[in-house]
């Protein structure tokens, strides 16, 4: 019974975000949000800067940088963004992004296997200017990056599709405990977009998989899934990565309603796991549930806010409705929270 | 010699391979980033051989339809209505003053548009000042490209109805793909080169051939080679810049094969003074051949890039002769290696030359120049350590032996213990050996097991050096460990066991300046043989060519066969103890087991009348390999007693020879007497005892039996130099002064010193009584 119930609310989700996605997403970034963030985190050569990482790129960012965008309805910095993108980054023989791009190695390219999760982004934003602008060329390049991501990226596993962090190190052929998975690299809202470009890969039965993955992932005293978790038998922490729900997971929840994949169960888990007593967000042990870090900065305390405007239309607090950029990751998510809340939920501002 | 030769095969392969590396003869591969760039475009259609008919196609417009077009300017797509040029980025760069980007610009136009003629002077153009377009030219010279792409956007959004010279656009689209291409080429994503560049195929002019160059290489890294080729042929035929002509083939070089490379070069222009533009490159090219060649004895190499290189050696430097050394040397033309290897160590006494020309000296036996030349290389590199080891082995082991000089002695035999090469400390073994420096050879010989404890020449030689100094047991432990495994050491036993003193090259042949300590290895530690390992059966034999150690044996066994007593001088002091060595292989009944054991058993005191007459002839033989005579005698004794008349004949020709040696020739006469002997036996054993008896007469003082005897004995075989003494002395005795000086100058008249000294006897003589 318990599992036919959570099929239906799948499906009533899915349902829920083709209507969502004929919105037009373009504006939802207010112009002093996005000068601001790109001010601090986008240089003149339109690279995304990670400055919590030693002030490298990657693909994630550059993806997070076009798709804020494309939300800010800047056209000339997405083309920005997108010109060092594609000339320093969509360099892989197989038409993905090499992910890790670092300003002080030469050649800048410090590690040339590619982030799924990087390429989602970056080809789902090209999908959404290419169709808003009426861009062809974006629209083409984002064809290539996802028959990419099939290719290299997307495997069957047991009956399920899997998105492999990584085109290397990271299948069952690559690990004894492959293949592994990272359940924050499912970007939902891209999802039905790819499908509607690229019939060569089910792109909607690998965004169920993901959400019946993050269903399973329950596992320790608090019942959240972790950053990393091998997928060979049952899902548990992969080996040699910290076993924890950690900044990776953290944007879960945030993906899941910007999909409409408002699954009431698994987004009421999420926010008890992830939330101290007094609301900020906590990264947790996987095994023994106890805190190892506590996250007081807006970025990061808007995602549960958010899950309590959708669940219970509760209004979000003052302290996360206004963008002050802080470092490259939590202003990104924040940015993304607020575009959302305006779009889908201005009655919790 | 073959032996020590042999070693030098893998080393003239490890060297030459060194050598053509350092001599940068294998080419770099071309990753250098040139400031042009251009491009090439190519649909990605596969490897080559699917499709090796299709056309490789550059076009060199982004304006012209995707498709197959000739490389040469085509026409404009529109040719009824003269197109619209647009000429803002050339007037931009002259105003710029930026030469190089004008011509580059005008020869871009001038690709496109064949019927366009530049402004004769850009600058006097209409000014109409675009101060914002001005800039994102300056954006786009300065390479910010996404500052570009920002600013066109910025004025789209701001200025209704304003768009972008299409140049502009098209220059900017062109140069982020450049971008990619080139950063892609770097990162070795040769299918996103190839992607990149057949998406954007008006990369492509003369003017910037960096990014064809990539996309040439990017063709021939994924299996394309055919279109790798006309890439560059590409260039050739169109492109007029020579450096950038010579590049071009210089970046196929790795990357092509011959025949491929050969349709580049046959592009050559001819230069003013006459030459080919590509001569140099044909000249690396027939080095390379030439030099791989000398690492890889099976390519062959075209008389053409021989005669090249060869041509080219004779004018200058060191390398070219050195490549050509190594060359011939693989090919086991040690001549011809010498030749080359010497002109280059005369351009410049350098390792390598040297080392070649040592390695062909030594193939060609002359071992002692090799290590003379390699002495002062010897520490550079192991290459060069292993080529004076080989020099110094080769050197000890010639054939005949030549005399080495102390020092040269004395600075090899350092350099052997710190190289631990028990090849070389076997030949300082044989060396020794054949001095007579028994101690020290069995030092030698026990080093090199030590260093290879496997080694079973080295083992031959230990136990034959044990067996001179008399250490039964010692040989004993050796062929027990090498039982089954060689035959040789086995059958040391049938050798004979007396040290002969003046044996193959003697101290008089070498002089007396050698002392043994010369030889004398410096190790701390002697080896002992209970230490030895025992050799693993699976072992192979050790090569069958003859060696020193061969040589060895041989001559101790022919000693036996020619002579039968030991000089004059030495019969006056001893008994005469060789006896001919022709012992007979005892074909009929083989002997039992206890009579094959009794050759390594027979140290033992034994009533002889104990043991079966067979056994106790096989006790016999061996009481004569341990010089046992008197025993011998006694144990053939029995051995008299044998079934078998071939045996009986046996036991008494055993019995002979051990009353010969015991120096007793009557008893000796009678037991040779005491069965049928074949004919040829009999001869031997009757020349035997004659010398046996004109010696002891001669002894006794009975001159006249001597010459009896010797007289003889001369009726059945020649004269032996030894006897012709004795025959001299005998007539001395007799005061036959004119026979005696006859006969002592006919030896004499040999070289020998013998007869000098008998000539001076008799003159002495003489001198008294007149």
């Amino acid at each position: 019974m318990r599992a036919s119930a959570f099929l239906l609310s799948v499906f009533l989700a899915f349902a829920g975000s083709g209507v969502a996605m004929a919105q037009n997403l373009s504006g939802t970034v207010k112009p002093e949000d996005w000068a601001a963030y790109k001010t601090r985190f986008i240089d003149a050569a339109g690279r995304v800067i990670d400055d919590a990482n030693g002030n490298i790129s990657h693909s994630e960012g550059q993806g997070y940088g076009l798709l804020l965008a494309y939300l800010a309805s800047s056209k000339a910095d997405f083309d920005q963004i997108w010109s060092f993108t594609r000339t320093e980054l969509l360099l892989r023989d197989d038409g993905l992004a090499m992910w890790k791009w670092d300003p002080s190695a030469k050649p800048h390219i410090t590690d040339s296997n590619n982030a799924s999760d990087g390429d989602i982004l970056i080809a789902y934003a090209l999908l959404l200017a290419g169709a808003d602008w009426g861009r062809n060329d974006f629209v083409g390049a984002a064809k290539t990056i996802i028959g990419g991501l099939g290719k290299s990226n997307v495997v069957k596993w047991q009956d399920r599709l899997l998105l492999l962090p990584g085109a290397k190190g990271f299948s069952e052929a690559d690990r004894n405990d492959g293949p592994i998975i990272n359940l924050s690299y499912w970007v939902f809202e891209a999802f039905p977009k790819f499908a509607s470009v690229d019939k060569t890969t089910d792109w909607t039965q690998l965004s169920i998989n993901g959400v019946g993955l993050l269903n399973k992932a329950s596992a320790g005293p608090r019942s959240m899934p972790a950053d990393w978790m091998s997928a060979k038998t049952q899902l548990k922490p992969a080996k040699g990565f910290a076993a924890e729900f950690g900044y990776n997971a953290l944007r879960i929840p945030l993906y899941l309603m910007r999909a409409h994949i408002n699954d009431q169960e698994l987004l009421t888990r999420l926010r008890k796991g992830m939330t101290s007593e007094s609301g900020e967000v906590v990264i947790t042990d996987s095994e023994s549930g106890s805190v190892k870090e506590t996250l007081p900065d807006a970025g990061y305390v808007i995602i549960p806010a958010l899950i309590g405007c959708v669940l219970d239309k509760t209004k979000l607090p003052d302290s996360v409705r206004s963008f002050q950029p802080t470092l490259y990751y939590p202003s990104t998510l924040h940015l993304l929270s607020l575009s959302f809340a305006y779009s889908q939920h201005p009655e919790c501002l | 010699m073959k032996k020590p030769v042999l070693i030098l095969a893998p080393l003239i392969a490890a060297c030459a391979g060194a050598i053509a590396l350092q001599q940068g003869y294998l080419p770099e591969t071309a990753t250098a980033r040139e400031s042009f760039r251009s491009s090439l475009l190519e649909a990605d259609r596969g490897p080559d051989q699917k499709n090796a008919t299709d056309e490789y196609v550059v076009a060199q417009s982004g304006r012209t339809p995707a498709g197959r077009t000739q490389p040469a300017p085509e026409q404009p797509p529109a040719a009824t209505t003269p197109p619209k040029v647009d000429e803002t980025a050339l007037r931009y760069f002259a105003r710029q003053g930026d030469q190089r980007r004008l011509e580059a610009e005008i020869a871009r136009l001038r690709a496109l548009y064949p019927d366009w003629t530049p402004p004769a002077d850009p600058l006097a153009a209409p000014v109409q000042t675009d101060a914002s377009l001005d800039a994102m030219w300056k954006l786009y010279a300065d390479g910010k490209l996404a500052e570009l792409r920002k600013a066109i956007q910025e004025r789209q959004s701001s200025e209704q109805g304003w768009t972008p010279p299409s140049d502009l656009i098209d220059r900017l689209e062109l140069a982020e793909a450049r971008e990619q291409l080139v950063n892609a080429s770097d990162l070795k994503q040769y299918d996103t080169v190839i992607r990149v560049g057949a998406a954007h195929n008006s990369l492509m002019t003369c003017s910037e051939v960096d990014v064809l160059w990539r996309t040439a290489e990017a063709f021939a890294k994924t299996d394309r080679e055919a279109r790798a080729k006309d890439a560059y042929a590409y260039i050739l035929d169109n492109c007029a810049d020579p450096a950038e002509r010579l590049a071009t083939v210089q970046k196929a070089l790795p990357l092509l094969t011959r025949p491929n490379l050969d349709v580049l070069l046959a592009k050559a222009k001819i230069t003013p003074d006459g030459k080919s533009e590509f001569d140099s490159i044909r000249d690396d090219l027939a080095r390379k051949a030439v030099a791989d060649a000398g690492s890889d004895p099976k390519l062959v190499v075209s008389p053409a890039d021989v005669e090249r290189v060869e041509k080219l050696a004779t004018a200058t430097g060191p390398s070219d002769p050195l490549i050509l050394g190594w060359y011939y040397l693989r090919r086991n033309n040690f001549e011809a290696a010498e030749k080359w290897f010497k002109l280059s160590h005369d351009r410049e006494n350098a390792p390598s030359s040297a080392q070649g020309l040592a390695l062909a000296m030594i193939a060609r036996s002359r071992p002692a120049e090799a290590e003379a030349i390699m002495y002062e290389w010897r520490d550079s590199s192991d290459g060069t350590k292993a080529v004076y080891i080989a020099a110094v082995a080769n050197l000890l082991a010639q054939d005949p032996p030549v005399e080495i000089a102390p020092e040269i002695l004395q600075r090899m035999v350092p350099e052997v213990v710190e190289a631990k090469d028990a090849n070389a400390a076997q030949q300082l073994g044989w060396y020794a050996y054949l001095l007579n420096q028994f101690e020290t050879a069995s030092s030698w010989f026990s080093t090199a097991l030590q260093w290879k404890p496997d080694d079973e020449p080295s083992s031959y030689g230990l136990v034959l050096t044990r067996q001179q100094l008399g250490d039964t047991a010692g040989v004993a432990a050796i062929q027990r460990r090498w039982a089954g495994r060689s035959e040789r050491i086995a059958r040391l036993g049938e050798l004979r066991k007396t040290r002969q003193p003046g044996l193959v090259p003697s101290h008089e042949r070498f002089g007396d300046s050698l002392e043994p300590m010369q030889l004398r290895p410096t190790l701390t530690t002697p080896l002992a043989l209970q230490d030895m390992q025992v050799p693993d059966r699976a072992a192979p034999q050790p090569a069958s060519p003859r060696t020193l150690a061969d040589r060895v044996a041989e001559t101790i066994s022919r000693q036996r066969m020619e002579t039968t007593e030991a000089p004059l001088m030495q019969t006056e002091q001893m008994p005469i103890q060789r006896a001919p060595e022709a012992r007979p292989r005892r074909s009929a009944p083989a002997p039992n087991n206890a009579g094959t054991r009794s050759t390594r058993g027979c140290t033992t005191t034994i009533n002889p009348q104990t043991l079966s007459p067979e056994n106790a002839l096989s006790r016999g033989w061996c009481l004569m390999d341990i010089n046992r005579p008197l025993e011998a005698a006694a144990a053939f004794e029995r051995g008299l007693l044998s079934r078998t008349e071939a045996a009986r004949s046996d036991a008494a020709y055993g019995q002979s020879l051990a009353y010969l040696r015991a120096g007793l020739s009557d008893k000796a006469a009678v037991a040779a007497s005491k069965a049928r002997q074949q004919q040829t036996r009999q001869v031997e054993l009757d020349i035997a005892l004659l010398s046996s008896r004109a010696t002891e007469a001669f002894n006794a003082g009975r001159p006249n039996e001597a010459l009896l005897a010797l007289d003889q004995r001369a009726r059945i075989a020649p004269e032996r130099t030894d006897l012709m003494i004795l025959r001299g002395y005998a007539y001395v005795k007799l005061n036959r002064l004119a026979d005696a000086l006859r006969v002592f100058e006919a030896v004499a008249a040999t070289g020998n010193k013998e007869g000098l000294r008998g000539i001076a006897t008799v003159n002495a003589i003489r001198k008294r009584e007149y």
